[in-house]
């Protein structure tokens, strides 16, 4: 009988966790969602609210592109993360869900620069930093619900369902985009079909309101709470008290800088490098890294779960060591099955087809040559020129060096380089899941819980969001360090994995030395 | 083991204080030769806010090493 009553709990126990996780993670994935729509959709919304010419609006697009994801991130965590410990875990994050679905729909609402002129960039900036500030308190909410609705032993493996969530947000985010753009067509897409991604939002941050206002506080901070133990300042209790700054560093420094350059590189970088340094044609390269995130979701729960088993340090230590081992051969091996210059042309294949035509007040001509090679690889390039008709005009343009031609190039890749290309990446997003799977259990554990929200967004958020956000930033730059001369191909199309890997080296000797691989009980102090 | 912790606590805390003249050094330089707006933007956001977290934050982590303030976690 006593077996019975024990059992009938525990599974009581179990399905309520689950009902947690389900409603915590759904949330979260919507709001990587929202915030990687942005980012991925970043040129047409270029076009479309911040044009070149104009000097303001294209450096609010810089601004937009990287303030939200670096810089307010962090206000963010620590905006919401004192709110979560002051009133409480699931209404805090549930406020961060509201604003970031709102900003999201409203950008897909905004009309365009030509329609409202300076207003619209504005507006749009306005909402991004709007995006970044609810992301800064998601995360750190979700990954404390959960973890103190987890039982002992099992946050390893109950937490990394938040920690897909990531991951499975850019794929959301991808394979939307890809879905509408194919439906729609590349023009209609261009045109306003690109709305469309963002407007889906408010369906989904609705359903997930519904689903988390039924869901109960943390029990963890209910006791806390009752027995009159919350914190009157989080912030100065995280950041003024040695005990608790040493860990807040150690967190960032050993830990979470590290997982946000292995996790950017593995999967942020990975795409930008198919596109730009492999040429590889824009569908194919997003499905590339879509299949592998797919493929490799599962393994965050994997990882998360052997951390409740021997520990959350040698994984994540383990992850951002073999990172560093492999990326070079990785980049270089990915770099070469695309390389045009060691495969044989079929020269008899090869079109060369020219168009002109007039645009408004512009001369547009269109020279796109194909060719084919013995592999399969087919390649398309093509060079736009655009001249004004006004003699005036183009003189001008002509002496700022501005009449330069536009050329795209676009590899498309045959069956056996594209698997090949799906299992470098899926490597790479191995690595994310070694080094990211087991950090939220990593983080909320070595915090107490009056000041955990607090304490864990802002090191989760320095890590990831500025440490990994400016992966693609510093290492494009250190690619273009290495080119010649304009127009010419960079001598070393691997230079900008110095960054990542300087930074998880760093991580990993700082982790190995002074981090613990014990796992704590997590008890209400 | 803690006095590995201790004697690496003076190297980040060298690192953190090498890095400010070092970027800023970089910097000056790149944009000297080169003043277009978007050599200005990426090391504003390098001087303003990647090397002020750096800095702080492996300067303040080495001090706390080096005083023994980790010796504890093992």
């Amino acid at each position: 009988m006593a077996q019975n009553v024990t059992n009938v709990s525990q599974t009581e126990e179990v399905s309520s966790t689950r009902r947690v996780i389900a409603a915590s993670s759904v949330g979260t994935l919507i709001e990587w969602y929202d915030f990687y729509i942005f980012g991925t959709l970043a040129k047409i919304i270029s076009e479309q609210f911040f044009p070149k010419d104009n000097p303001t609006a294209a450096l609010l697009a810089t601004l937009a592109t990287f303030a939200a994801g670096f810089v307010i991130r962090p206000f963010g965590a620590l905006f919401f993360g004192r709110l979560g410990d002051l009133i409480g875990r699931k209404y805090t994050f549930l406020v961060t869900l509201v604003i970031m679905g709102g900003s999201t729909f409203a950008i897909g609402l905004v009309p365009g620069y030509k329609t409202i002129g300076f207003f619209a960039p504005a507006i749009v900036f306005i909402l991004r930093l709007l995006q970044g500030l609810a992301l800064g308190g998601e995360y750190g909410g979700a990954a404390t619900y959960v973890a103190e609705h987890s039982p002992a032993g099992q946050r390893g493996f109950w937490t990394s369902f938040i920690q897909t969530t990531a991951t499975l947000g850019l794929f959301l985010a991808l394979g939307v985009i890809l879905v509408v753009r194919q439906s729609l067509g590349v023009e209609t897409f261009s045109d306003w079909g690109w709305r469309i991604p963002f407007i889906l939002s408010a369906l989904l941050v609705g359903v997930s309101i519904f689903i988390r206002m039924r869901m109960s506080e943390s029990p963890m901070f209910v006791k806390m709470k009752k027995e009159g133990k919350t914190s009157a300042n989080p912030l100065a209790e995280s950041f003024k008290k040695k005990d608790n700054l040493k860990m807040v560093l150690i967190a960032l420094l050993g830990a979470t800088a590290g997982q946000g350059v292995v996790w950017y590189t593995g999967q942020f970088y990975a795409l930008s490098f198919l596109q730009n340094a492999c040429n590889v044609e824009f569908v194919q390269s997003n499905l590339i890294i879509s299949i592998a995130l797919l493929i490799g979701t599962p393994f965050f729960i994997v990882f998360g779960a052997l951390s409740d088993k021997i520990g959350r340090k040698y994984i994540m230590m383990s992850g951002m060591l073999i990172a560093v081992l492999a990326y070079q051969p990785i980049y270089r091996a990915m770099y070469n099955e695309a390389a045009l210059k060691t495969k044989t042309e079929i020269v008899e294949k090869t079109t060369i087809e020219t168009k002109e035509a007039v645009k408004g007040t512009d001369t547009i001509t269109t020279k796109i040559t194909k060719k084919s090679y013995e592999d399969g690889t087919t390649y398309k390039e093509t060079v736009k020129t655009t001249i004004p008709l006004d003699p005036v005009k183009k003189a001008e343009l002509a002496a700022k060096d501005k009449l330069k031609p536009e050329t795209k190039k676009e590899v498309t890749l045959p069956k056996t380089s594209y698997y090949k290309m799906i299992g470098f990446v899926l490597i790479q997003v191995i690595f994310v899941t070694m080094v990211y799977g087991p950090i939220a259990a990593f983080l909320v554990e070595i915090f107490p819980t009056r000041i955990r929200y607090t304490s864990m967004s802002l090191p989760y958020h320095i890590g990831n969001g500025v440490f990994g956000g400016l992966v693609p930033l510093i290492s494009t730059r250190l690619v273009e360090a290495t080119r010649p001369a304009p127009g010419l191909p960079p001598a070393d199309p691997l230079a900008g994995l110095m960054y990542p890997i300087l930074i998880a080296s760093v991580s990993f000797v700082i982790g190995m030395l002074y981090i613990s691989n014990k796992t704590n009980n997590m008890d209400v102090e | 083991m803690s006095l590995i912790k201790k004697l690496f606590g003076i190297v980040w805390s060298l690192m953190g204080i090498g890095i400010i003249p070092l970027v800023i050094m970089q910097a000056m330089k790149e944009i000297a030769a080169k003043p277009s707006e978007e050599n200005w933007i990426f090391w504003s956001i390098v001087i303003v806010v990647l090397m002020p977290i750096i800095a702080f934050s492996l300067i303040t982590f080495g001090v706390f090493a080096l005083k023994g303030e980790y010796d504890v976690l093992d």
